[in-house]
């Protein structure tokens, strides 16, 4: 039974690191820029994607794509940003939810047109090692998409705080407006804080194509988990994000350990509603807009 | 009911409804009719989604919770209990009413993007416990609603038509309440809600109340369209009734068509089906997710060109013939 349950724990630990990625892209594009992107699970798609073909057309092992998808997906966010989300910032809501929407349902739709809707999975020569720790079960693969998640948490984490690019975003997020009169160009630093943010989700889909197949739908479960987690961790909190995601996936692994396999998401939605009944500042407190 | 009509305006209506009357008289064509129906009912689901999501700006993404659960409720009234679905009907839009208290008491709390993705979850929560109960609701195999051949108590036609006109009932049902509430001090106060919450609470608007109030009326509709669709399609189940596809297009025809507008939606929806049936003609219907691709793609450029939507473009352009119409009329005055 203790055994059961801390397993549980892990496994939920470990993919709440992937988890956490997503989240903070959320978080830190609604910190920023003030808006939510529908679209980062589509994101992580490509980032599964551009990792899939790398692998098989050219035996790319997945993690070193990460070079590749990273990037990409950086460049992607500044287009992003300068051509469509620029547009309807100050809008109102209407513009702001359905943009980002509506590209989520482009991005799947597209990718189902492209790719089908076939799921597809690389194996890797350790896709299915293990190691051992008494009980406890941890597959390597898993394992590694965890620490270089929370490695890369802990690079945005000293990016924000200590380069000038990282000042300038924090300045832009609290006060935009003085933010400029300082000399901020608002614009360069909204492109890279949604460049990084789907960088991070690019890094997230490479992550994973080692141990979760790839399909047109395969982010509109992390986007969900990261929605639910900024709301936990308090709206544009990095750090409340990736506490939250790790609970978040902790609680999805008990759910579906306990109450059945197809109760993860249950529990997870649960988790939301109650939070939003009786914390709807997030667990870290603050203003929930 | 008819006051603050315009003379043009009442006649323009009647024209229309007559045309719509006679419409499966003259069309027989089964695939016509279905896209007719199609076209009708979501147009309804848009109406009962613009209500609270054009005029008070609450963006809900989860009206599938709704539909749901007016599928459900007379399926099982129908299949359990033996009562007609006309009873059902009205009796799943109560269910969805008392629903949607517990639900907006929890989305109301958050605003904007929060409230959308609230409403998703509920509505996802709904379809996964469906999924769940497995002996009162057929779990995830859903069920076949058993066929009674002609039997119009039991909302069972023979002919397509028949269903046709309960379409064209509800749509009518939908585009008069609208057009009640948008007249009334409600739709004000819906409007300045939907403009900025705090300043109409500030100038004594009980927004919360509101809110509520016209939730209860957008999730009845939306359960209606529920019981008409299970019965149209002679078949039940969680995906099919808690659908997201259902969320999605009633948000995206009352924003293509024109948001916060009586006639947006229904616009809207005679764009996106009939480039939906048009794309099936051309491509087959095998090519899944071009339809959406396109859907997603004219919501982007509505957002990015024109945010009014369809029926801000149509009015724009009645403008400008009406303007160089007077003008012409003013210029052939002064030479004159």
């Amino acid at each position: 039974m203790l055994a059961t349950l801390a397993q549980a724990v892990v496994n939920g630990l470990l993919i709440g690191g992937i988890y956490a990625l997503v989240s903070i892209g959320v978080t830190l594009i609604f910190g920023v820029v003030k808006i939510v992107n529908f679209a980062q699970g589509e994101f992580v798609m490509i980032g599964m994607y551009i990792s899939f073909f790398l692998a098989t057309r050219y035996g790319i092992y997945p993690l070193l794509s990460l070079a590749v998808s990273m990037p990409v997906l950086f460049l992607i966010g500044v287009g992003l940003q300068h051509f469509l989300i620029r547009r309807v910032l100050g809008l109102g809501d209407m513009p702001q939810i359905f943009l980002t929407f509506a590209l989520s349902l482009l991005l799947m739709n597209l990718a189902l047109l492209l790719f089908t809707a076939n799921y597809r999975t690389v194996q890797t020569p350790y896709s299915d090692s293990a190691l051992y720790l008494g009980p406890l079960y941890i597959p390597i693969a898993k394992l590694i998409a965890f620490v270089l998640a929370m490695a890369l948490s802990g690079a945005l984490w000293v990016f924000l705080r200590s380069t000038d690019m990282g000042k300038a975003m924090r300045a832009a997020a609290q006060k935009p407006e003085v933010a400029m009169l300082m000399g901020i160009n608002t614009n360069r630093v909204f492109c890279v804080a949604v460049g990084v943010s789907l960088a991070l989700a690019g890094a997230a889909g490479s992550l994973l194509m080692p141990f979760y197949p790839a399909s047109p739908m395969a982010g509109q479960i992390f986007v969900l988990m990261a929605f639910v987690a900024v709301v936990l961790g308090t709206l544009g909190n990095v750090k409340g994000a990736l506490i939250a995601s790790l609970m978040m996936g902790v609680a999805e692994s008990l759910g579906i350990q306990f109450v059945g396999a197809d109760s993860g998401l249950i529990v997870v939605f649960l988790m939301l509603l109650l939070t939003l009944a009786f914390r709807p500042s997030g667990l870290a407190g603050g203003a929930a807009r | 009911m008819m006051r603050g009509l315009r003379h043009p305006d009442v006649l323009w209506l009647f024209l229309l409804a007559a045309v719509m009357l006679a419409l499966p008289l003259v069309v027989t064509s089964r695939f016509a009719i279905d896209i007719f129906i199609r076209v009708l009912l979501f147009a309804f689901i848009g109406i009962a989604w613009n209500l609270m999501g054009g005029y008070a700006k609450q963006l809900s993404l989860g009206h599938a919770a709704y539909f749901g659960l007016g599928a459900y409720t007379s399926t099982i009234l129908q299949i359990r209990f033996g009562i007609s679905p006309w009873i059902g009907m009205v009796a799943g839009g109560g269910v969805a009413m008392l629903a949607s208290l517990p639900i907006g008491a929890l989305c109301f709390r958050l605003r904007g993007p929060y409230f959308a993705i609230a409403t998703i979850a509920t509505a996802q929560v709904l379809m996964l416990l469906f999924l769940k109960f497995r002996d009162f609701a057929w779990g995830a195999e859903g069920t076949t609603i058993p066929n009674l051949g002609n039997a119009p108590l039991m909302m069972q036609f023979d002919a397509k038509a028949a269903y046709y006109y309960i379409a064209l009932g509800l749509l009518a049902i939908g585009l008069a309440i609208t057009w009640r509430i948008e007249r009334s001090w409600v739709g004000y106060y819906l409007v300045a809600i939907g403009e900025d919450e705090d300043a109409a609470e500030a100038i004594g608007v009980n927004a919360l109340r509101i809110k509520r109030d016209i939730y209860m009326v957008s999730a009845f509709l939306t359960a209606l369209a529920g019981t008409f669709y299970v019965q149209y399609i002679y078949f039940i189940d969680p995906a099919t009734a808690f659908s997201f596809n259902i969320s999605v297009e009633a948000a995206l025809v009352s924003i293509v068509g024109g948001i916060g507008t009586l006639w947006g939606p229904v616009i809207g929806t005679v764009l996106l089906e009939a480039t939906s049936a048009l794309l099936q003609s051309w491509l087959g219907s095998s090519l899944g997710g071009v339809q959406l691709t396109v859907y997603s793609l004219i919501l982007i450029a509505v957002i990015l060109w024109r945010p009014t939507g369809l029926i801000g473009v149509l009015t724009e352009a009645y403008g400008r013939i009406v303007h160089a119409d007077s003008a012409r009329a003013s210029e052939a005055a002064i030479d004159g």
